[in-house]
């Protein structure tokens, strides 16, 4: 693996080159009937979704559906009850202390409330987790994020506080902060939810431009036209499981199941 | 009314007292100020300890629990007597260099030293309260945001959790020193010569109050400002929360995490 961000030529590696170069399989997550309760309450009620490196999948539904408890679990902020997750071909569901390691440096999540960190400016938020979590030194650390951030569209915000920023300026610092830690995987957990309309755009280019560079996403949205023009597999959630999965034009384009076709018809008509 | 006057506002007696309870009451402002610095530690310390996560964490948890409940239960008066009286009897047994169980360090008496620890004892459990209520005042996210980038628990809770927190406890903390500062005063008992028990000592042999006013004086002197700053901080928060200062990122109402959020 490429641990230190250069390959051995020595130029800038791709992001496709920096992802599991040990899964030769190709798949970098597969979930196998993952069931999570929260009490009575069944979330996730046997979930299977298989997502190949360097796709996106866009997962959709209705309110409630868990696709964000889904999301949760693949990085085990929310550890699944049952089922097994395979990130990079290797079992991770039943991962605590130290081997979450494991899971948190391939996988970076971007939250719908953004959650940066409110006490440091754009800069320190990227900086923080290089420096304390991967022994970046603060040069090092501080060259990366001005990178990321000029990346995103922030170079001119560096030393600006979250609270002086606009919604969609905080989510492409939250982004670039995922970024710095060179995740295998990004999940992003409706991103733009929390956005007003007129800056909902901007994140949204910069999460093209990531999937463009071939970073692998799995993108819990109710963008539809996201999910249309950007997406390489839809994957539909009602009730807890994957109700209808395939490509954009299938799934949103000609969908099979009743479900489906009722949740589009609310969606679309706005 | 001649009387009265004379009884608590006698001129002539503050003059003559003043140097003595002047540096009755430096005794009092160095005991705060050393306690309360002491308690602010101590505090940060068990309000730590308190959080521990986890099944084993219980360990930790629930002794520390029992101690802030304990303190927060007694009393000042009590543990300043009880604290008194464990030394001194560690003292006699000798289970303590007589250094330590009678200390008389920087040139303080060792009812000084009773009273820091005996106040850093108590203030200590109600400033852990104060911080405890500043962690969980942290949204959930922001651990989740930098448990999601890798960090361990603790240092989520160093360089995240607790830089937060500290900033919204300055208030609470500050009220909790001026009730530290004024039962400074409770020392007496065990000898101290603060600047209560100056007040008293005059009051008795000379039959008059006024000493005692005129440490009353001295410490509204020092409380009340304390007690205005502490509105202005108050104040100054609140405008700050209102034009959205928290950051921006703290949950809108409606979306408060209850765990379930967004399932």
């Amino acid at each position: 693996m490429v641990a230190d961000g250069q390959t051995a030529s020595g130029h800038e590696p791709t992001i496709g080159e920096l992802q599991g170069a040990e899964d030769p399989s190709g798949t970098t997550l597969s979930l196998r009937g993952v069931h999570k309760s929260f009490g009575n309450l069944h979330v996730l009620a046997g979930v299977d979704l298989e997502v190949k490196r360097g796709t996106v999948t866009c997962v959709i539904g209705p309110s409630g559906s868990g696709k964000s408890t889904l999301l949760r679990c693949v990085n085990l902020l929310t550890p699944p009850d049952r089922g097994t997750i395979m990130i990079e071909g290797k079992e991770i569901t039943q991962f605590k202390g130290d081997n979450l390691d494991y899971v948190r440096r391939r996988v970076g999540i971007v939250f719908q409330q953004f959650n940066l960190f409110p006490h440091m400016n754009a800069l320190e938020n990227v900086c923080l987790a290089q420096t304390k979590v991967l022994g970046r030194s603060e040069s090092e650390a501080k060259e990366k994020a001005e990178s990321l951030l000029r990346r995103v569209g922030m170079a001119e915000k560096l030393e600006t506080h979250p609270d002086q920023l606009s919604g969609g300026q905080q989510q492409r610092v939250a982004i670039a902060r995922a970024l710095a830690m060179e995740p295998h995987l990004m999940l992003f957990d409706e991103v733009t939810s929390a956005l007003d309309p007129e800056l909902i755009k901007e994140v949204l280019d910069v999460m093209k431009e990531l999937a463009a560079e071939g970073m692998t996403m799995v993108v819990v949205t109710h963008e539809m036209n996201f999910a249309r023009d950007v997406a390489d597999r839809v994957a539909f959630m009602d009730g807890g499981v994957v109700v209808e999965y395939g490509a954009p034009s299938e799934v949103l384009g000609n969908p099979r199941e009743e479900r489906t076709k009722q949740f589009l018809g609310l969606v679309l008509e706005h | 009314m001649e009387e009265i006057l004379k009884e608590y506002f006698d001129l002539d007696v503050m003059r003559d007292t003043f140097p003595e309870v002047l540096a009755g009451f430096w005794f009092t402002i160095k005991l705060s100020v050393l306690a309360g610095i002491l308690s602010l530690l101590w505090g940060l310390v068990l309000a730590v300890l308190r959080q521990t996560p986890g099944k084993l964490g219980a360990i930790i948890r629930w002794p520390t629990i029992a101690y802030i409940d304990i303190m927060r239960g007694l009393p000042q008066l009590i543990v300043i007597l009880l604290v008194f009286g464990f030394f001194g009897e560690l003292a006699e047994s000798g289970l303590l260099p007589t250094e330590i169980a009678i200390p008389r360090w920087f040139g303080q008496p060792d009812p000084f030293w009773y009273g820091v620890v005996a106040i850093t004892l108590t203030y200590g459990a109600y400033m852990a309260e104060v911080y405890r209520a500043g962690i969980e005042a942290v949204p959930k996210g922001q651990t989740e945001a930098a448990r999601s980038l890798g960090m361990s628990y603790g240092q989520a809770m160093r360089f995240v959790v607790v830089p937060q927190a500290v900033r919204k406890v300055v208030p609470p903390l500050l009220n909790d020193f001026i009730a530290l500062m004024k039962d400074t005063s409770l020392v007496s008992v065990i000898g101290l010569l603060e600047v209560v028990q100056v007040g008293r000592d005059v009051q008795q042999t000379d039959l008059n109050s006024s000493a005692l006013m005129l440490g009353a004086i001295m410490f509204l002197v020092v409380t009340i400002p304390l007690a205005r700053l502490l509105d202005y901080l108050i104040a100054r928060q609140q405008r700050n929360e209102m034009r959205g200062g928290t950051g921006g990122d703290g949950p809108r109402p409606e979306q408060v995490s209850t765990g379930l959020a967004g399932v």
